[in-house]
């Protein structure tokens, strides 16, 4: 059951470096080809991606999930430190503020921050609770901008 | 890639630009977990899910929040995004090769939208518009919204 007193724990800072590879290997993943010919340009070719008005390749929308799971040791230490029982963990609702462009070659920052804990009744199940957790991530680049701000709302069953 | 869309050109009500997935593979499970770091043996190992008496793997939410973002960007160029949010309801299981098919609608995400506000905040013209995310059976993945900054002509 997760552990209320967590209300306002900051977790470690993590850097993740952003490689093209990355970039593309994820936006191939979630366009589900195979060949990087068939994926939207702004995400593999820099020339393309600038004459559509960006600095450089750009990363997808979702593409700072990778940044915690790759760069701070992946879920495990995350529920850990919150008390979750992994085998009753959903996932609620993601939210993004997107500020700026994640490029090849950023070194991204992330500050993450536990801010609400709560807990609801089943609908289907009277007396029998569910609980909420909220994770506000604020990631920023190497030049100290805010790029994305995150929401993540992890639901224990 | 996608057309030149101005503020002015949206209307309250307008519809997003139709949109559906391919049939959701395991393989394409697997290729999603090497990607976004997500390992939860849940979405790719079935030995593991039969523990919890599961018949089968489930998609991980954040790929079809994925699969949701293509469809936005389809339409709206991502430099516009502003905010996009998601409220998870509903598991999405892979299609089965033995069973093509019959297995194929339960495993194809469908994407609509539709305009609910146009306003002005921080020097900028945005739009909100309403999305959901359900397979070819009307199962219902995702519920949310995004918000998009969009030039004036």
């Amino acid at each position: 059951m997760a552990d209320k007193s967590k209300v306002g724990m900051e977790f470690p800072t993590y850097t993740f470096e952003v490689e093209k590879g990355k970039i593309a290997e994820f936006a191939l993943a979630i366009s589900q080809k195979e060949d990087k010919n068939q994926l939207n340009p702004i995400y593999v070719d820099r020339e393309a991606a600038k004459k559509s008005g960006y600095n450089d390749i750009i990363a997808p929308p979702t593409f700072q999930t990778c940044f915690p799971l790759w760069a701070a040791g992946g879920l495990l230490p995350l529920i850990q430190a919150l008390g979750i029982d992994l085998i009753r963990l959903l996932h609620g609702e993601e939210e993004y503020y997107y500020f700026g462009e994640i490029n090849p070659g950023d070194i991204m920052t992330g500050k993450s921050k536990v801010v609400e804990m709560y807990e609801k009744e089943k609908k289907d199940k009277p007396g029998k609770f569910m609980d909420f957790t909220v994770i506000e991530t604020e990631i920023r680049n190497q030049r100290g901008d805010l790029v994305i701000k995150t929401r993540s709302t992890l639901v224990e069953r | 890639m996608t057309k030149k869309i101005y503020f002015d050109d949206i209307k309250i009500g307008d519809a997003m630009p139709a949109f559906a997935s391919a049939p959701i593979t395991r393989t394409n499970l697997v290729r999603y977990a090497g990607a976004s770091g997500d390992f939860n043996p849940l979405h790719h190992d079935e030995t593991f899910v039969a523990l919890f008496g599961m018949q089968r793997v489930i998609a991980q939410g954040m790929f079809i929040m994925g699969i949701t973002s293509n469809a936005i960007t389809q339409w709206i160029d991502n430099k516009y995004l502003r905010n996009f949010k998601v409220r998870f309801s509903g598991m999405t299981e892979p299609a089965d090769l033995t069973d093509f098919e019959n297995t194929k609608t339960r495993a194809t995400i469908t994407v609509t939208g539709e305009v609910v506000k146009k306003f002005a905040e921080g020097g900028e013209n945005l739009i909100q518009c309403d999305i959901t995310a359900m397979d070819a059976l009307g199962s219902v993945k995702l519920t949310g919204s995004f918000i998009a900054a969009l030039p004036s002509k």
